[in-house]
């Protein structure tokens, strides 16, 4: 059985490789087409784990913890006639179909998240777990108080060897910038938006759902949609409206956007909005935004105002689906997990920049589904991740 | 195959570098709230699977990290919040009874018990079995209870609720945790709890042991008492304590692999103490032990076919009541008029069953407008051993009289022949939306048992949603209690004659409910009903005067109450709920009340999350207005008000969780009903003020 695996890989020093990619494969681990693509040099390689590069368990690898089972291979691939230290491991025909493939190298991942109490942890917990599963390097994570020497981080950093940080939160996205001068590639999770001054440099990986997916799912409950209303403070969402706008020309929406700075110029959008909308073609979304999305007086009267003139409204912020909201997508934290380690494993480059969140799951509202007169009968339940009201 | 990664956690909490402290929390905080919303959603969303939804009832939810806030160790604790509901103890055994809206009787066969959807129903008497000891919580991942009628789904005995306890998967228990606990009475409790994955396999696993002392609340008077000053004996253990002490195991596996699964679990109760005694008469010699494993195999799929789902499971029950010490049913030197009882009154009835069951549905969400729920099933269910060791027989009018030493009647005069039923069961459901913002669920099971004959029960609910934040419903609604194997077959016995020609309790429940969330931090909750019961089971004295009594459906009563329910997450860190429930229940037969079950619950509580990881938590509840039943003279059970606190501390990042709760806080005067007329003077004495002190740690 031949497996093909396809990878994108830069060079660091030390020969040490950071490989991401994915593997299709089959039963019968019996040997594996290797590509890898790094400019200037391309490689392919067979790679016969029953001849050529003979199941060879490593030492060192063991040491790190990496079970062998028989399942499980560990072979060294020469790379453009180098002795380079790239391990591969394949893992996981009996899992799925699909198979684990990673490079395992000299330099590791480290996590830096807020050291905050429940719920919250379990969400950075998922996260870690996700990047844990992704980067199948060695990750170690470090919960961040509020007082931190960045020295002493800086030093604990290099004696692992980390060459990515991944930083979680806003106390693990000021961590990392703490570390100045030391030459780590950056990316951001787990937070809405940031200052410019703090995401120089760094890929910022949203929690502000992409408005592509969000607009996708919309057509896909509501296919007469033709307009979206929004309502945002620019401080808060010019990126992402910049985003939405783009995403809604894609998809032959029409984007109406109204800007507010204050709450009492947020509601008089919204009055004026309700007051003039057609009930078949309308939508309104609620971004995540303090200003213009309040809890208060904002949604009890969008959600009024909605169910009374039959609008379907929908929302970056699960809660809202709790309350009445047709539908929200929100983050699906393993999978943010395991895009971020990808990134950090391809992105030693250090490309930057607010990036919004595509790892999401689902939830809906079925009672507003039913008040919107909307047949979700063919759109069975379990494509949702969760469904509201509850029993 | 999972790979498991050598992970470097380390926590910085280095000094220095103040020039970003304080303040980040709640900013980060903010973030996550923006994306989430309040913590009850970032707990749905990061945790547990949602409750199945299935038909439109009255019904509450409480969920693992609701059982954690309170400071719970044990299911009778977490189930006092539930409005309405209110946990008595037994007479007989001391065993907990669920006494849903008033319907009370010594056994509690009304409410229905189900570890994950299967019936936890012993065929001797009806109800969980009598020797249950106490349910830990470690493993329950949610606790769903319907308080009203469930037989057009859930079958037999769903009768006046159904409570539904949903262990953890291997995703709930994620990773390893393990627990002791120490506290009042010499309790001690260990557990250990696993969650992972084994190639494709998903494992949840969970043991627990423990043992207890019990409680030693002093009974006055007992029905001795009562026999020394009809025969001039003075032989009575009273007053004397209690004897609540028993020995745990309990242990469950949980296997799934896709589409199926596979769980099994054993409990073993052992040395269990015959509370206030089997005959009401102390007894603190007496023990017994209760062994209930059990397994099931269930597949799920729920777009087997477009718009159609489907799922079966079969499941196995075993379960034994055997006396390891013989009870003493009346204490060595008592007399009745039929002679003396120079070693006491001793039995040890015991008996073994087992019972398979398959069940399958079908649901189909095609028709637009419908939702369609099909199901059938079939119980073998088995009581095939019993043995009984005692020392007397009866007179024909039930009078025990002396038989010598203890010798074995299994083959002689049991109190029971082995006995099997089958039942056959169908049911159809569908939830149909009939306007706009209206929704009707019909559904009608079917059930034909091979021993009463058949039984059908409809379903109706409407429900309107009137606004976005306000639903109303209308629920009827009938329901059965299937006669238990002790009322059928009960031999030997003159004073509890089993009937085979019994009929099944039936009863009709009225239900109104609101459901109102007047802000995004209040949810109210209103319902009222009112319920007709026919055909219940009880002794009455033969048509041959002097001959003993036989079970008969002659009993019937009406009731009618309310609950009102408020939950108010007054800030991040404070929410507190209050139910306040009343209800009246009226005994046909005598026009009098039924007595037993409390007129008034109110239940307040307080979540305090003083700072991060700290947990500050609160129960009040207060129960009122317990008459007797006709005939028996005592002045009512007496109110009482009961506080229980509980404090809970995450340390060392949420790897340690450590609890001290303090029960009955107040050291009020807790009693429970004894049997009329009053063969306990003084009703049942509960724990006064206790203490619990909890560790537990996840790697």
């Amino acid at each position: 059985m031949i497996i093909a695996a396809a990878f994108r890989s830069s060079l660091t020093g030390n020969q040490s490789l950071l490989v991401s990619g994915f593997a299709q494969a089959c039963r019968g681990l019996v040997a594996c087409v290797l590509l890898i693509f790094s400019p200037p040099v391309f490689a392919a390689q067979v790679v016969d784990i029953a001849g050529l590069f003979t199941y060879r368990p490593d030492a060192a690898l063991l040491a790190y913890g990496v079970a062998v089972p028989t399942d499980v291979a560990l072979f060294r691939v020469a790379f453009n006639g180098q002795k380079a230290e790239l391990v591969a491991m394949a893992a996981g025909p009996q899992q799925s179909s699909l198979m684990r493939l990673a490079a395992l190298s000299g330099s590791q991942i480290a996590v830096l998240y807020p050291d905050i109490g429940e719920p919250y942890r379990s969400v950075f917990t998922k996260i870690i777990e996700g990047i844990e599963d992704k980067a199948r390097v060695r990750v170690a994570s470090y919960a961040v108080g509020n007082k931190l020497n960045a020295q002493e981080l800086a030093g604990e950093l290099k004696r692992q060897n980390v060459r990515a940080v991944i930083a979680l939160g806003r106390n693990g996205l000021r961590a990392a910038n703490a570390l100045e001068g030391s030459n780590l590639s950056i990316v951001a999770g787990g937070v809405l938006a940031v200052p410019e001054s703090e995401a120089r440099g760094v890929a910022v990986h949203s929690l502000a759902p992409d408005p592509e997916l969000m607009f996708a799912r919309l057509k896909l409950l509501v296919p007469q949609a033709r307009r979206i209303y929004v309502v945002c403070d620019p401080r808060q969402n010019a990126w992402l409206m910049q985003l939405a706008r783009t995403a809604a020309k894609a998809q032959g929406l029409e984007l109406q956007v109204r800007e507010a700075t204050d709450l009492k110029t947020a509601m008089q959008h919204y009055q004026s909005i309700f007051s003039s909308s057609d009930a078949r073609h309308d939508t309104v979304w609620l971004p995540q935004d303090s200003t213009t999305v309040e809890e208060s007086a904002v949604l009890p009267l969008v959600l009024q105002e909605a169910w009374n003139r039959n609008i379907a409204v929908f929302s970056s912020s699960l809660s809202h689906v709790k309350r009445g909201v047709l539908f929200s997508l929100y983050p699906d934290n393993m999978g943010l997990g395991r895009n971020l380690a990808q990134v950090a494993l391809a992105n030693a480059d250090g490309a930057s920049g607010l990036v919004p969140l595509k790892d999401v799951l689902v939830a809906v509202n079925l009672r507003t589904a039913s008040h919107l007169g909307l047949n979700l009968g063919n759109k069975p339940q379990q494509n949702f991740d969760l469904v509201f009201p509850e029993p | 195959m999972h790979i498991k990664h050598t992970t470097l956690v380390t926590s910085l909490l280095f000094a220095g570098l103040a020039t970003w402290a304080q303040a980040d929390e709640p900013v980060l905080e903010e973030d996550l709230a923006q994306a989430y919303g309040d913590q009850t959603t970032i707990t749905i969303a990061t945790g547990s699977q949602q409750s199945l939804r299935r038909a439109p009832s009255v019904a509450s939810v409480i969920t693992a990290a609701d059982i954690e806030a309170m400071g719970a160790t044990d299911l009778d604790t977490v189930l006092k919040a539930v409005p309405g509901l209110h946990v008595s103890r037994s007479a007989n055994s001391y065993s907990p009874l669920y006494v849903i809206r008033g319907v009370n009787s010594l056994l509690n066969p009304q409410t229905l018990m189900l570890q994950n959807g299967i019936p936890m129903t012993i065929l001797f008497t009806g109800n969980r079995g009598n020797i249950w000891g106490k349910l830990p919580i470690e493993n329950i991942a949610r606790i769903e209870v319907i308080r009203g009628p469930g037989s057009a789904l859930y079958g037999a005995d769903a009768y006046s609720g159904v409570i539904n306890i949903v262990t953890k998967t291997a995703a709930e228990s994620e990773g390893t945790q393990v627990g002791v606990r120490l506290g009042s009475f010499s309790s001690q409790d260990a557990w250990v709890l696993h969650g992972g994955q084994v190639g494709p396999i998903s494992v949840a696993a969970y043991l627990h042991a423990g043992k207890t002392d019990g409680s030693k609340e002093v009974i006055d008077s007992d029905a001795q008492t009562r026999n020394d000053a009809a025969f001039g004996t003075k032989v009575s253990r009273a007053p004397g304590t209690i004897n609540v002490d028993y020995k745990a195991v309990d242990a469950s596996l949980d296997l799934s692999y896709g589409k199926w699964r596979w769980r099994s679990g054993y409990k073993l109760r052992d040395d269990v103490g015959t509370g206030a005694g089997i005959t009401s008469a102390l007894d603190p010699t007496g023990k017994t032990q209760s062994r209930r494993m059990n397994s099931d195999l269930s597949w799920l799929d729920a777009q087997v076919l477009p718009n159609t789902g489907a799922g079966f499971s079969a499941s196995y029950l075993y379960y034994r009541q055997t006396i390891p010490s013989p009870l003493i049913l009346y204490p060595a030197g008592m007399r009745f008029p039929s002679g003396l009882f120079p070693d006491g009154m001793i039995g040890s009835p015991e008996f073994w069953e087992r019972q398979i069951r398959f069940s399958g549905f079908l649901t189909y969400n095609g028709w637009v407008g419908h939702a369609l729920r099909f199901g059938m099933g079939h119980d073998s269910v088995d009581l095939y051993r019993i043995r009984e060791l005692k020392n007397f027989t009866f007179t024909a009018s039930g009078l025990p009289v002396p038989a010598g030493p203890v010798k074995d009647y299994t083959n002689i005069a049991p109190y029971l022949l082995p006995q099997k039923r089958t039942v056959n069961y169908a049911y159809v459901q569908d939830e149909w939306t009939l306007a706009k913002d209206w929704a009707l669920t019909a559904g009608v099971r079917h059930d034909r048992y091979n021993d009463f004959g058949s039984t059908t029960n409809p379903r109706l609910a409407l429900v309107w949603d009137a606004r976005y934040n306000l639903t109303a419903k209308l629920l009827y609604g009938r329901a059965f209690r299937a006669p238990s194997f002790g009322e059928f077959y009960s031999a030997n016995n003159p004073t509890i004659r089993g009937n085979i020609n019994l009929k099944p309790e039936t009863v009709r429940t009225t239900e109104a409910a609101v459901a109102w969330q007047p802000r995004r931090d209040v949810h109210l909750n209103l319902s009222a009903y009112r319920y007709d019961a026919r055909d219940l089971i009880r002794t009455s004295p033969n048509a041959v005067a002097g001959t003993g009594l036989t079970y008969n459906n002659i009993g019937q009563q009406t009731g009618r109450g309310l609950e009102l329910e408020a939950a108010w997450d007054v800030a991040r860190d404070l929410k507190l709920a209050f139910n306040y429930a009343r209800q009246r229940t009226i005994d046909k037969l005598t026009n009098k009340d039924a007595g037993n079950a409390p007129h008034h619950l109110a239940y307040g509580s307080a979540e305090w999350r003083i700072d991060d990881g700290w947990l500050l938590s609160s129960q009040i509840s207060r129960v009122a207005g317990r008459k007797r039943v006709a005939g028996d003279t005592r002045t009512p059970v007496a109110d009482y008000t009961n506080v229980d606190v509980a404090i809970t501390s995450k340390q060392g990042k949420g790897k340690w969780d450590l609890t001290l709760a303090i029960g009955n806080l107040f050291d009020a005067d807790i009693r429970e009903p004894s049997v009329s007329p009053g063969l306990i003077a003084k009703d049942l004495p509960q724990p006064g003020r206790n203490w619990m002190l909890q560790a537990s740690y996840r790697m």
